[in-house]
């Protein structure tokens, strides 16, 4: 009878919809859609049909109107049927980018159920429309309206699990025949997917409102409840909780990003072994894949990295001293506090939410058992988490090799530098510290000298402060070596090479980076950019202190290097007299040129005198003999 | 250097036939630069103001003295797009707005006179600029490249031959690229013309209730524009080349839902529908976070492939204009005003540019010497082992993984035995043949790229031109509008090899063709001669036969000792 044939239809039009639409070809991207339309609008005029002869039976229309139709009276189940078909064309438009024609239908569906109560059989509708109506008004930046439609559908959800709880009827269930009612277990896996949906929408929609801790919340739940309901595919879900470590990180919850990331690396083996290489002769779409799963494990890899250089660089900053040297007080005192905290620790991972199920809990304890989450706070505790970061260097750049992901490849041999960096802080042997920093330089100097400077002037920027401030970290411990090795002897010819050689390498790079800044013509910039403004001064800053710090015998070239020394000083002085608001950026800094301006040029007096070159040195710094 | 933010113009078109078919009501009223929309369910205090650089009215006819033609349009913005871009800056122009909001239009327009969108009256007026040069020392080049981007998928437009999608790719020297993205040479505009109505007609297209024909995907125009001035005194060149892109984005309504999603600017209010975006959720959530205190976190997640290739020009080298789309009708309120919103917000955008100069000399050299490299290790390695069986030896190179897996030490405390500073041990890299061979196809295809002369580019440009009109022809399609002939169909390419110079700085290179049958190379009595100490006597043969089916032609080559320094075209 009729009600078959609106089954019938109904079964088309969400095949038009999930199947056939996907072959809709580019030119006619809705046709599908387009059809399934009719159907549903055909649809409604039936039910519409259905509902004026009930009422001339006589129906129990008006009783209960005040609080509303229980959700399986007829009536209620022909507002939730009518319901239904003005959810599905609402989306129907929205699909086929008519906007305000959808948001109409939708608005009809939620007219209608107003009338009732939520029962099971009503209930999915209920979430589904609210959640249709929170991505279209968000969309449309009215985030407030998005939330309050999702909202609803999130306490619609908990009142019911709370006061119900049984499987509610699904939407497709309007319209099926009484055979081909579903199982429990698939009503129940179809509800709380919609549910899983609203609460990755209101992620989206506290994000956008600003408060990232609670998106971080509801991300997590999404996450978790869609290993629960097994509702996911593993390379995704694995990226996905990588990304989140990364916030995490960022919040210095260090456990939270370890375990996230534990069960990143686990959830990805369950994608399948990836192979080698693809096997020859296979199809594009699966040499395809075999790149995404390459690449998703890649990316993997970097968010570990980022974890350990996290880690590794907030313990530093806990541990160093104003100078940013080892302050070995607070390190004691910080290793008696940690066995206190250590119990805590466990209750605390308790409390935490966890992601796993009972095959893979045990996978994912064990991979965090390899690098701790705590703070290292001596030399051996950093140099594990160390290698383990420096072991994801490796496995990262396999895929993001400097052909073809460039800016990829560097961004993790910065990384990889920034390991060997925080390292150093950690170790106690000067000697092998500056070789831990020469390492730094071998792997990031050939790179800078060979990018081209138009298309990655920025990265080459950054390369060019590193390389400087290494070459300067380097000289430091040069002069600490050899001052504690030959105490009050000179210094032997040797050891003053190498000290010069490094002084000019970082000089020559902080020259570089300067000149990067300039114009075509060569032409420094009069006013410097904001995100350049400090680094620029710094670096003329240091090119004054380097350059005085050459070890020369021979007074004239000594003359020379404090002459290029002051003029550097001089830079940032006069700088920051053109441009007042500079003077904040660089306050100490600032402070010391403008004394070194007063000073070099007594400093070099001592030369002079010896050398009776008065007249030279007055003409050097633009100074008569009046 | 001084920073540019981004100029932003909005425009509105008139009422469409299915609008005035339902009576529509006009929402938007412009006054000078200021755009107020009303919302048409709250009459009384619904109306908005928005302040841009420009507001144009594009809704009414010529007849109107408010109304904005496509001329003026031009004469603001893409006028000015074009003098920063002979100053040497990279400039973007791209239209963003709703579907069937008139971004098209905007952009490309209509062949009517006076219809022409930005992008066509901007290449006129280029060589109507280059035409009245008298400098004989100041030379212009101008070479197009044509590409869609739909469902993340990249598309030349230009090149019916090219099918399948193209790989972007990041090179050292290059920077971020379209591989195998025809560039082609233009001498004029008619040349340019034609090109843009090949790939217009070749664009993907769409009919849609909203609008008769939508365009799906993004299209991204791009010209590169090169001035050479020779100096007399030195008789040196000096290059100076900006690129300038033209944008027309796929529908804003589009963005992220359906996988057309729009350039990072759309940093819009939008839901992801799909959980299968939720680690892009995830990701702006740790981006917000790692902002404020350091940048020392890694996001997984890649921008799109638009913002991917134009990065340069949302980030720094640039000059950027950009004109919102707006609909009139009152049935587009909510899409019209977050239309506006976004566009309101793109003004504090800002850019800083920097001046390009010189970069092809240089680059050249500098890939001469990797190639140079690369190649003396493979002919000391013996090459016909490269293409023998399969197996893996070591080879080192400085440029392409100074640390790899086999060299980092494993165990920080090792480093004490290792040599003194600079004399540490060479990284290196265990490569497999097969990929060696592969880099270095890369590295000359790239160099044979950048060595072609004018005069190469512009054979290269007519012989594409002649495989798509044949390829057109067949179709039934003809390009010219006034259906004129187009003279020979299907000339075949012959097969060619292009020899590279020895000399870094001869720019010119040779062409071998290979004719029907049997082609020998080698030192003597041969028909390609080649000199050089890897050169043996008899060094490969090339057989060219010709298929069953007469269509095309196998090209066969049989190796003595592997491959020379020529390439196959």
């Amino acid at each position: 009878m009729a009600w078959r044939a609106i089954c019938e239809k109904f079964i088309n039009a969400q095949n038009l919809v999930e199947i056939e639409s996907r072959k809709d070809p580019e030119s006619d991207p809705f046709r599908s859609r387009y059809k399934a339309r009719e159907l549903l609008k055909e649809i409604y005029c039936s039910l519409k049909n259905f509902e004026a002869t009930e009422e001339e039976n006589g129906g129990e229309s008006e009783d209960g109107f005040s609080q509303g139709f229980s959700g399986d009276s007829p009536a209620g189940l022909q507002a939730a049927k009518l319901g239904a078909v003005e959810y599905y064309l609402g989306v129907n438009h929205i699909d086929t980018e008519e906007l305000s024609a959808g948001q109409e239908h939708l608005m009809n569906c939620i007219k209608l159920l107003e009338r009732c109560r939520v029962s099971p059989e009503n209930v999915s509708l209920f979430i589904h429309v609210r959640n249709q109506l929170g991505i279209l008004w968000a969309g449309r930046d009215e985030t407030e309206t998005a939330q309050e439609f999702l909202e609803t559908a999130e306490s619609i959800y908990q009142c019911y699990m709370k006061e119900d709880g049984t499987p509610p009827t699904d939407m497709t269930e309007y319209f099926t025949t009484e055979e081909n009612l579903l199982t429990h277990q698939e009503r129940t896996k179809r509800f709380e997917l919609a549910y899983t949906h609203t609460m990755y929408y209101l992620a989206q929609v506290y994000r956008n409102l600003g408060q990232t801790e609670r998106a971080a919340t509801y991300c997590h739940c999404t996450l978790q409840r869609q290993l629960q309901l097994n509702q996911f595919s593993p390379m995704e879900w694995a990226l996905n909780a990588a990304t989140l470590s990364q916030y995490y990180i960022t919040k210095g919850r260090y456990m939270e990003g370890r375990h996230c990331l534990s069960a990143a690396t686990v959830i990805s083996g369950l994608a399948g072994e990836v192979p080698c290489e693809p096997a020859a002769q296979e199809s594009e779409t699966e040499n395809e894949h075999w790149e995404q799963l390459r690449q998703k494990g890649a990316e993997i890899a970097r968010c570990w990295i980022k974890y350990c250089l996290n880690l590794l660089q907030d313990a530093k900053k806990l541990l160093e001293d104003n100078i940013g040297e080892l302050d070995t007080d607070r390190q004691e005192e910080l290793k008696r506090a940690r066995t206190h905290n250590e119990e805590e620790e466990e209750k605390c991972k308790k409390s935490t939410l966890m992601f796993g199920s009972e095959d893979t809990f045990d996978a994912i304890a064990s991979l965090e058992e390899k690098v701790c989450c705590s703070f290292p706070l001596d030399f051996t505790e950093a140099r594990a988490v160390f290698l383990v970061g420096q072991n994801y260097v490796t496995q990262a750049k396999e895929y993001f090799q400097i052909d073809g992901y460039v800016t990829d490849h560097i961004e993790i041999l910065q990384d990889h530098s920034a390991l060997f960096k925080t390292l150093a802080f950690f170790e106690e042997d000067l000697e092998r510290r500056c070789k831990m920093h020469k390492r730094r330089v071998d792997m990031i100097e050939p790179i800078c000298n060979d990018l081209n400077a138009k298309y990655y002037l920025l990265i080459r920027r950054q390369l060019m402060f590193e390389l400087a401030e290494t070459f300067m970290e380097m000289t430091d411990l040069k002069l600490a070596l050899a001052n504690r090795q030959t105490d009050t002897q000179s210094l032997d010819n040797h050891t003053i090479k190498k000290f010069n050689y490094l002084c000019s390498a970082s000089a020559k790079y902080f020259q570089m980076f300067l000149d990067s800044l300039c114009f075509p013509e060569g032409k420094f910039p009069e006013h410097l950019e904001e995100e350049v403004l400090r680094p620029a001064l710094v670096a003329h800053f240091r090119v004054g202190r380097l350059h005085s710090r050459l070890i020369t015998f021979s007074p004239l070239a000594q003359l020379e290097n404090l002459s290029k020394s002051l003029e550097n000083y001089k830079y940032v002085v006069e700088y920051c007299e053109v441009h007042p608001e500079a003077a904040t950026a660089v306050e100490a800094e600032l402070e010391l040129s403008k004394e070194m301006v007063g000073l070099v040029p007594f400093a070099s007096l001592r030369w002079l005198y010896i050398e009776n070159i008065l007249f030279n040195f007055f003409s050097y710094f633009g100074w008569s003999l009046v | 250097m001084a920073g540019a933010s981004v100029k932003v113009a909005v425009r509105v078109r008139p009422f469409n036939s299915r609008e005035t078919g339902r009576n529509a009501k006009c929402v938007i009223q412009m006054q000078g630069n200021t755009t107020c929309i009303s919302n048409p369910k709250q009459t009384k205090d619904g109306a908005k103001n928005f302040t841009f650089d420009y507001s144009y009215w594009s809704h009414t006819t010529a007849e109107d003295p408010a109304f904005a033609s496509q001329t003026q349009v031009y004469k603001d913005i893409g006028e000015e797009m074009l003098l920063h871009a002979f100053e040497g800056y990279n400039v973007c122009i791209f239209a963003y707005g709703q579907t069937g909001a008139g971004k098209s239009y905007t952009m490309m327009g209509k062949q009517e006179p006076g219809q022409e969108g930005i992008i066509p009256q901007l290449c006129e007026d280029l060589f109507q600029r280059t035409g009245e040069n008298r400098d004989p020392d100041l030379t212009y080049s101008v070479e197009v490249s044509y590409m869609e981007i739909y469902c993340e998928r990249v598309r030349d437009l230009l090149n019916p031959m090219s099918q399948g999608t193209l790989r972007v790719r990041e090179h050292p020297i290059l920077g971020p690229y379209v591989e195998d993205l025809s560039k082609l040479a233009v001498t004029g505009f008619p040349d340019i013309r034609d090109l843009m109505d090949v790939g217009n007609k070749a664009r993907t297209v769409a009919a849609t209730n909203m609008n008769e024909t939508s365009s799906r995907s993004h299209a991204v125009f791009t010209i590169v524009f090169t001035q050479k001035r020779r100096d007399q005194m030195t008789s040196l060149d000096t290059e100076k080349v900006s690129k300038i892109s033209l944008v027309d984005l796929a529908g804003s309504e589009r963005a992220d839902s359906s996988g057309a999603k729009g350039t990072r600017l759309k940093e819009g209010a939008n839901i992801n529908k799909s959980l299968t975006t939720l680690g892009k959720v995830i990701s702006a959530l740790a981006e917000m976070q790692s902002n404020k205190k350091r940048k020392s976190d890694f996001i997984p997640y890649r921008d799109s492939v638009l913002t991917w290739l134009l990065k340069e020009n949302l980030g720094g080298n640039s000059r950027t204009a950009m004109i919102a789309a707006l609909s009139p009708a009152d049935i587009n309120y909510e899409e019209t005003l977050s239309t506006l919103r976004y566009a309101d917000r793109a003004k504090q955008i800002r850019c800083h540019a920097v001046i390009n100069e010189d970069p092809n000399a240089k680059l050249i050299r500098e890939l001469k010497a990797e190639v140079e490299r690369l190649r003396n290790l493979l002919f000391s390695q013996g090459l016909q082992e490269l293409l023998g069986s399969a197996g893996i030896y070591t080879f080192y190179t400085g440029i392409h993984a100074p640390v790899s897996a086999g060299d980092v030490p494993a165990d920080p405390n090792h480093l004490t035995e290792e040599g003194e500073e600079g004399e540490e041990a060479v990284a290196t890299e265990t490569i497999s043949k097969e990929e060696a061979a592969e880099r270095l196809l890369e590295t000359e295809k790239i160099i044979a790229e950048l060595n072609e002369t004018w005069e190469e580019k512009l054979r290269k440009t007519e012989s594409i031109r002649l495989e798509r009109e044949a390829l057109l022809a067949e179709m039934g399609v003809s390009i010219k509008e006034d259906g004129g002939t187009l003279g020979v169909f299907s000339p075949k390419g012959t097969p060619h090899l292009v020899n590279l110079n020895e000399d870094p700085l001869m720019s010119e290179c040779l062409l071998y063709y290979i004719k029907e049958g049997f082609t020998r190379v080698g030192q003597q009595d041969v028909d390609i001669k080649l000199s050089g100490h890897f050169i043996k006597e008899i060094h490969c043969v090339f057989v060219s036969e010709t298929n069953e089916q007469g269509e095309g032609e196998t090209l066969t080559s049989i190796n003595t000792t592997g491959s020379g320094g020529g390439k196959a075209l």
